[in-house]
């Protein structure tokens, strides 16, 4: 899956959503304007923010997950078998209460704040998860297309809630069957569409692997259950290799990140992918989108031992500051990777989403292009420095 | 006519704005509010171990202590139904005064801890000091269509204006006697 470009320049996924678009959002949710409308709304924001990456020099872009809620809730509305639950709504259900509830009081946040897609019924798709983010980008732009999905593993284990979800599932495992097949299903069309980049996100493995007791679940419902680390990274990447099988023709990459959801560094979860790169290496996948902006990320020698194994997709900003990272400091990072690591095995991206809940952006969409107009700028210095 | 029957069923945060307008406003009335001022009643009746029944008019609900304390676990001990009657009054109060203001809630929690002062006392290994709680935490989160000045507003106000709350707040004299039948 070569690129003609060296140091291609990408996106996470999500960019910051307009006011208009969050208060178009929230009466979508809430029942109180048609879809015809809302999409139309979300049409204008997708343009906005294509727009906007195109001027920032981003080669392969995204429609900035304008339409979702987050970059895993939304399947809730394309899926039928789902519903999204506040915790509130789970606590009926919850085996260990007491420990959700040492959470919301380490996380200080009310339970109606936490939602979860949870499986209530069959999973059942609909018409598809991204194809019509796909059609409308096609539409829209000329330049290279990523769709980011939610992995498999993500989708399985946030979406199991114990006391509802073994109602129409035997066992977690039952239901990666179908999370499997209807990703599958999801990445055949998006081919047959022309998408370029598929990006499978797994951020909750970090939490898996770094999560403390206390915070382990920042974003899923259905985390607090302890499980042993090493059979979740295997679980995952075997439900990660049965969902890409015998697909060629599209780049894959596994996002994982430590969280995204505060502009506070010290909340967020830190440690270097060391412990979690063997098992990310088995998966048949092309490219590694990680973050390494920030110290929380740890050293990128940990490649050394993995070297060219797989393109990684460098984190070279922190999508939750104001001040934008000089093109020189990028280049500088890059440089260091490009030591030991071929060169055109190397995209460039944020750490992160700008804006991975609709309701809580980590920037501005004026800083977000800024910053994404370094990493352009820096990938045209290093273009001529290695051609 | 159609329409005001319309109004008359009209409903905000569950409730009736138009009947709670009313309610409220025959509070007015001496008789009214001497019969909603009390007393209020509740009788516990002993169980076995730890656990007891409170009943209250129609209702009755369990309490219990923790399994640590070679109890059942039923149900929750009277401590914990202490800071649960605080913020369920909050509740009452917080949505009594948004409703009253036309103000929308989607969510509210109330989250509400405290520790015990001297636990010794209730063991029988001291003699002095307060096996009470040292003190109560109360937060409440709330999602309405409302500015936050106006938010806060409606806490002062359900703050000040709740009996629970209040008779803790003040340390409302407790009369007690006893007989051995």
């Amino acid at each position: 899956m070569a690129e003609t470009t060296l140091f291609p320049v990408t996106v996470v996924g999500s960019m910051p959503r307009p006011p208009w678009l969050v208060a178009a959002l929230r009466k979508r949710q809430a029942g109180e304007i048609s879809e015809a409308d809302f999409q139309a709304v979300a049409d204008r924001a997708v343009v906005e923010t294509v727009r906007a990456q195109e001027a920032a020099g981003v080669d392969i872009l995204t429609d900035g997950e304008q339409r979702r809620d987050n970059f895993y809730s939304f399947v809730v509305e394309k899926l039928g078998g789902m519903r999204l639950m506040k915790v509130s709504e789970l606590m009926d259900y919850m085996k260990d209460r007491a420990r959700y509830e040492e959470v919301l009081r380490a996380l200080d946040v009310p339970a109606f704040a936490i939602k979860s897609p949870i499986v209530v019924g069959k999973l059942r798709e609909k018409n598809g998860l991204a194809l019509d983010e796909m059609d409308f980008l096609k539409k829209n732009t000329t330049r290279k297309i990523k769709i980011p999905l939610p992995g498999p593993y993500m989708l399985t284990r946030s979406s199991w809630f114990e006391g509802l979800s073994d109602k129409v599932y035997s066992s977690p495992e039952e239901l990666s069957r179908d999370v499997v097949k209807i990703l599958r299903k999801e990445i055949l069309a998006l081919k047959a569409r022309g998408v370029d980049f598929i990006q499978l996100d797994e951020p909750i493995l970090s939490q898996i692997v770094y999560g403390a007791e206390s915070t382990e679940t920042f974003m899923c419902a259905a985390l607090p259950n302890r499980r042993d680390p090493i059979e979740e990274l295997e679980l995952a990447v075997r439900l990660m290799n049965e969902t890409v099988a015998g697909i060629d023709g599209v780049r894959f990459g596994v996002h994982v990140c430590r969280g995204n959801w505060s502009r506070r560094e010290d909340v967020l979860l830190k440690g270097n992918y060391g412990p979690m790169l063997p098992y990310l290496m088995k998966m048949n996948i092309h490219q590694l989108v990680l973050e390494f902006a920030t110290p929380r990320a740890g050293e990128l020698e940990v490649f050394k031992e993995y070297r060219n194994e797989k393109e990684i997709g460098l984190g070279v900003v922190n999508p939750r500051t104001d001040e934008v990272e000089s093109p020189a400091e990028i280049v500088a990072r890059v440089k260091q990777l490009a030591k030991f690591y071929d060169p055109e095995k190397i995209f460039l991206n944020p750490d992160c989403g700008f804006g991975t809940f609709a309701e809580r952006n980590v920037n501005s969409a004026e800083t977000a292009q800024r910053k994404l107009a370094a990493i352009a700028a820096a990938a045209q210095q290093l273009r001529k420095e290695f051609a | 006519m159609a329409q005001e029957a319309q109004e008359a069923e009209a409903t905000l945060n569950g409730l009736h704005p138009k009947k709670i307008e009313a309610i409220l406003d025959s509070l007015k009335d001496e008789k009214v509010c001497k019969a909603v001022s009390g007393p209020w009643k509740s009788r516990i009746v002993w169980q076995n171990g730890f656990r007891v029944k409170a009943y209250m008019r129609k209702h009755a609900i369990e309490l219990d202590e923790p399994a640590d304390l070679d109890a059942t676990d039923q149900a929750a001990s009277a401590h914990e139904q202490l800071l649960s009657a605080i913020g369920s009054c909050l509740t009452v109060g917080f949505v009594l005064n948004a409703t009253k203001r036309g103000i929308k809630i989607h969510d509210l929690e109330v989250a509400l801890e405290g520790s015990f002062d001297n636990i010794l006392k209730w063991a029988g290994h001291s003699d002095s000091g307060n096996p009470g709680y040292r003190g109560i935490k109360a937060k409440m989160f709330v999602k309405a269509d409302a500015d936050e000045k106006t938010l806060r507003e409606l806490w002062k106000l359900a703050l000040d204006g709740s009996p629970v709350t209040q008779s803790v707040i003040r340390g409302t004299p407790v009369t007690t006697e006893f007989e051995a039948v």
